[in-house]
């Protein structure tokens, strides 16, 4: 069975419109998507209707959270002033062109999806604006995979797809009692588990403005990464006719983020 | 006898660098820019690296008939955008010599006609029909850094129209005084930290601006981007409580 795995759309309509296309001629049994279906770009409402038209598993992303509670990004997120006021700038556009029953779906939206052994999220297990690093201590990527009970854990949220191997893993658990002995023990080794980030549709981080997302086949348990062309210059004359800030097309153009970004993977995230 | 010396030529092909060889050489000059206004930012780069150099504005011009600076050599930058066949000194400066500081492949030019030394400069691209010039003053502003280099990249890569110059001295959250310095056809360089004290009690009284060279700047959308670079008085604050624990920290350290 073939799983295509999409994420991070962020209203970003002809992207996502490509990807389906490219997804069309891939065999694809399924479409899961890890969600951050609007902000920043200047669809929202047209990728929810497609996203919903095709009835397409998806969980929440922390951009959809944030339209639905409020805008609650935490210092995971911003790497500069200058980001977090783009950012901002981008929640109050979304949050005015969003229609209700938009919003209403996005609320509903779970936060993690389940395939027998593969688990689907955003950003990691424990919330939405986590970002797992491809570069993040072994052992808290494995606590992450581990958390879900799965094998793969599927995410999104860092905009740049990669897949990470887990293997060799030894834990140890001792616990002491205080005032009693003995210290009891346990080790055991960790099967093999796979983090697989689909990277993003609509909104570049790796330097070029083209779609990314993966296709996972469950019979040859391979994950393929797959870059996707589109009419980019249809979605940046759509940000500044909509009203969007002059820059986000810019800065799409040479596929860079339009302001959040992650790049401490040391950093935990305490929300 | 006093040495006058008028250095001229197009943007970016070193007319300061040039002053600056020249004057670290010496042990004391002055050193005076007609052309740049309110925006000094080649004659405080140049204050902070040459301590033996004296900079005057343009207000003191003046002051070079006086004798304090009779047996000073002088350097005085004439802007790129300045007509020199019209250039009249309000002042009587005496004699002085003309030396033009050109890209090697530019074009004949009015440099050219005026000098009576041509100084093959960097190989500047700067070729602009109908440059547009546009400055800000950015005193008494503290930028956040990661900000600043946001916007740096997106200003010298074009997304504020067509950069082909761009010179600045910020001060950033740390208490430090930077100057960035962007010409088209050369390799980027890194900012540069002036010797200057760090700043860390209120707004900086020091300068610092932005000056750009360019066509079809979008002088709006530059102006709005420096602005969401600044830092309020309650994160200048923070910082600057940083700062003093670590000057504290350091002269502790010295002791």
């Amino acid at each position: 069975m073939k799983i295509a795995v999409i994420s991070c759309i962020h209203g970003n309509y002809e992207a996502l419109n490509a990807v389906l296309s490219d997804i069309d001629t891939r065999q694809v049994d399924r479409i899961y998507c890890l969600g951050d279906l609007v902000g920043y770009g200047p669809q929202p409402n047209e990728v929810v209707a497609m996203i919903r038209s095709l009835d397409i598993p998806t969980c929440q992303g922390c951009w959809d959270e944030d339209i639905v509670e409020g805008l609650n990004a935490c210092d995971c997120s911003y790497p500069s002033v200058l980001a977090e006021k783009r950012g901002r700038l981008a929640h109050e556009w979304t949050n005015q062109a969003i229609a209700p029953e938009v919003r209403e779906y996005l609320a509903q939206l779970p936060v993690s999806l389940r395939h027998e052994n593969l688990c689907f999220v955003h950003g990691s297990p424990h919330n939405q604006h986590e970002y797992l690093l491809p570069e993040m201590d072994a052992f808290a990527a494995m606590e992450r995979v581990l958390a879900t009970n799965a094998d793969i854990l599927f995410c999104g949220h860092t905009h740049i797809p990669y897949v990470r191997s887990l293997d060799g893993g030894q834990l140890q658990i001792r616990v002491q009692q205080e005032g009693q002995v003995p210290v009891q023990s346990l080790s055991f080794s960790t099967p093999l588990k796979r983090i697989v980030n689909a990277g993003s549709v609509g909104e570049p981080r790796h330097g070029r403005p083209n779609a990314t997302y993966v296709i996972y086949d469950t019979d040859s348990d391979r994950v393929t990464l797959r870059e996707v062309e589109y009419d980019y210059h249809k979605t940046c004359a759509a940000i500044i006719e909509r009203g969007l800030p002059p820059i986000f097309a810019w800065r799409l153009a040479r596929g860079l983020e339009f302001a959040e970004r992650a790049d401490d993977p040391t950093h935990i995230c305490e929300r | 006898m006093r040495k006058i010396t008028l250095v001229a030529g197009s943007p970016g092909a070193g007319k300061t660098n040039w002053i600056r060889q020249h004057v670290s050489r010496l042990d004391r000059a002055a050193y005076l820019n007609l052309g740049s206004g309110a925006v000094p930012v080649d004659g405080t780069y140049l204050a902070s690296e040459l301590p033996q150099l004296t900079v005057l504005s343009e207000e003191q011009l003046a002051l070079l008939q006086e004798p304090t600076f009779v047996e000073y050599p002088i350097y005085i930058e004439l802007g790129f955008h300045l007509d020199l066949k019209s250039l009249v000194f309000p002042v009587r400066i005496g004699n002085y010599c003309r030396v033009a500081v050109i890209s090697p492949d530019a074009d004949a030019s009015e440099w050219h006609d005026w000098a009576d030394t041509i100084v093959s400069g960097a190989n500047a691209k700067v070729n602009l029909a109908v440059p547009h010039l546009w400055r800000s003053v950015l005193t008494g502003e503290v930028l956040d850094w990661a900000s600043l280099q946001t916007f740096w990249y997106e200003l010298i890569h074009g997304a504020y129209g067509k950069v082909r110059r761009a010179k600045g001295i910020f001060d950033v959250a740390d208490g430090r005084s930077l100057s960035f310095n962007f010409v088209a056809g050369l390799a980027e360089s890194d900012s540069i930290e002036l010797d200057l004290p760090l700043w860390s009690v209120g707004r900086p009284d020091r300068f610092s601006g932005i000056e750009l060279v360019g066509e079809q700047l979008d002088e709006r959308a530059i102006s709005e981007t420096l602005q969401d670079c600044c830092l309020d008085d309650a994160a200048i604050a923070y910082y600057q409580q940083q700062i003093q624990a670590f000057l504290v920290e350091e002269e502790e350290g010295a002791r």
